[in-house]
């Protein structure tokens, strides 16, 4: 017993396109779907080509994929990823995507039709939009995570692992096309003291405060992270010494001069920096730069803190240590 | 080799159909891209799906591949999935295959092009040596980079039991262009293919 009488009811009530055409061109059929997204009736547009009905199709890549369908009667695809949309749509979900035409997976299927001579593709439009809006939402999250995985959570600065990632990389640069690279570490000055009088919050917000105003005092292409505790670094790319003096200097300045205003009461600050440039006999591996860097840190501290100090080389010792 | 499970008369008459699939998908194949194809007697081997990661991983080591897998179904429990893989070095090939322009469409849209093309040309032909039709899922890439085909395979693979290995190297004359195809097929399916080859081997 034939079925085909239930065939007229599926294509109505079908949630894809159903499009029909011949090998020139011409509309034979068009279901519901097509004819509600398109604001058209089958009976206006049967007999007429598809490129004048559809005027945004993209028209020399369809007649490609067409030509592989008529030629080797195998069926062709065209997915959402490739090509958002071959019909120009509107979706059915406005108000909670935020993609402005609905996404499509296309199928082009050679039709069996040995009553006919001329040879007919059946289109099959398929609404992609929600895998659209997942994939958008998944590159969302992925970014951020990405962004999370890099950054320290309380600073919003870099954090020790991606930091000393970046340290790597830039050692190698500098080595490859003999570039200048220079290191900056700095401690907060007493920060114990800090945390004493303040609270805990009241360290943890000069230390959010802090992070972001030494990050407005950077170029770009200066990476400042957080090394640990109250210890921070600053990676100078394409630095000299005396520049990366200059930029210590700068901050030390800024950040003594900065009044924070924390529950009421007036937080001032101080920076100890330790400077070292890179040199590509000293420091066999980024840790040695950091060694030289942290030895200035020291010198700056026992020097009365509150100063830049810079890496001497031939020190390859902390000298008396201070806090 | 494990001939899991096929007799020498099923095998041969396998391989016959194999070989009458591709000499219709090289003379499709030929006009459509308007140049001369030659194309290889194919190496066809049934093997255990586990053995397939390790081959291809050295075929293809320290080169940018990609994968592009494609599901098929049919009558009488048919079904399987066609992986072929090609050396990134490659693609630029297929976009002057296709008749594309530069900058007309991406490089996995291509891929996805000349994959469909390809497996589904042949696979027709199977089918129509097989009385039988198919149908096919869309095309998808996985693309890599470093060389680590062998853990894609696996990926994909690794609940398919058996794999119908077709070995196909396309030589065109304009153009040098070359890629692997296999077909994965699931247990189920292999005694079902077997039990066709049977009817096909009676009716001689």
């Amino acid at each position: 017993m034939s079925h085909a009488w239930l065939s007229s009811p599926i294509l109505a009530q079908l949630n894809s396109g159903v499009l029909v055409i011949d090998d020139e061109y011409q509309i034979h059929y068009a279901n519901s779907f097509i004819e509600r997204h398109a604001g058209l009736q089958l009976a206006d547009i049967q007999g007429k080509s598809l490129f004048s009905v559809f005027a945004d199709l993209p028209e020399a890549w369809l007649k490609r994929k067409l030509m592989s369908v008529l030629d080797l009667k195998t069926p062709a695809f065209s997915s959402w990823e490739q090509r958002q949309y071959i019909f120009k749509f509107a979706h059915l979900r406005p108000m909670t995507s935020s993609s402005q035409y609905m996404a499509q997976n296309c199928t082009m299927l050679p039709l069996d039709t040995p009553q006919l001579e001329q040879p007919l593709i059946c289109i099959l439009i398929e609404d992609a939009t929600d895998a659209f809006v997942y994939q958008q939402h998944l590159s969302k999250t992925l970014s951020e995570l990405e962004k999370a995985n890099r950054q320290d959570g309380l600073t919003k600065v870099l954090n020790r692992r991606f930091w000393e990632e970046q340290l790597k990389q830039e050692i190698h640069r500098a080595q490859r096309y003999h570039h200048p690279l220079s290191l900056l570490l700095f401690d907060l000055d007493k920060f114990k003291d800090l945390n004493d009088k303040y609270g805990h919050l009241g360290g943890d917000f000069v230390l959010v405060e802090l992070a972001s105003f030494i990050g407005s005092l950077l170029r770009d292409s200066d990476l400042l992270g957080r090394y640990g505790g109250e210890e921070f670094g600053i990676i100078l790319p394409d630095t000299p010494l005396s520049g990366a003096v200059e930029v210590a200097q700068r901050i030390c300045h800024a950040v003594a001069d900065h009044l924070m205003l924390f529950n009421q009461q007036t937080i001032r600050a101080s920076l100890s920096i330790g400077v070292a440039e890179f040199s590509p006999k000293q420091h066999v591996l980024h840790d040695d730069l950091i060694r030289s860097a942290d030895i200035a840190l020291y010198n700056a501290k026992r020097a009365g803190r509150n100063r830049v100090c810079i890496f001497q080389p031939g020190v390859s010792d902390y000298q008396k240590k201070a806090n | 080799m494990n001939n899991l499970g096929f007799s020498e008369e099923q095998r041969d008459c396998l391989q016959e159909i194999i070989n009458v699939a591709m000499g219709l998908a090289s003379d499709k194949l030929a006009r459509f891209l308007n140049t001369f194809v030659h194309l290889r007697v194919p190496s066809i081997a049934l093997v255990g799906a586990s053995v397939i990661p390790a081959e291809f991983e050295s075929r293809y080591r320290d080169t940018e591949a990609a994968l592009v897998s494609q599901g098929f179904f049919g009558n009488e429990g048919v079904r399987g999935e066609a992986i072929v893989l090609y050396q990134m070095t490659n693609a630029h090939k297929i976009s002057a295959l296709l008749g594309y322009e530069a900058g007309d469409v991406s490089e996995i849209e291509m891929l996805t092009d000349i994959s469909s093309i390809l497996t589904t040309t042949f696979l027709n032909g199977l089918a129509q040596q097989l009385e039988n039709s198919l149908s096919y899922s869309a095309p998808r890439v996985l693309s890599s980079n470093n060389g680590d085909l062998s853990g894609m395979l696996k990926n994909t693979s690794f609940h398919w039991e058996h794999a119908l290995k077709v070995d196909i190297s396309y030589q065109l004359v304009d153009h040098s262009f070359n890629c692997d195809m296999i077909l994965l097929i699931p247990a189920e399916a292999v005694s079902n293919i077997k039990t066709i080859l049977d009817r096909i081997l009676e009716d001689f």
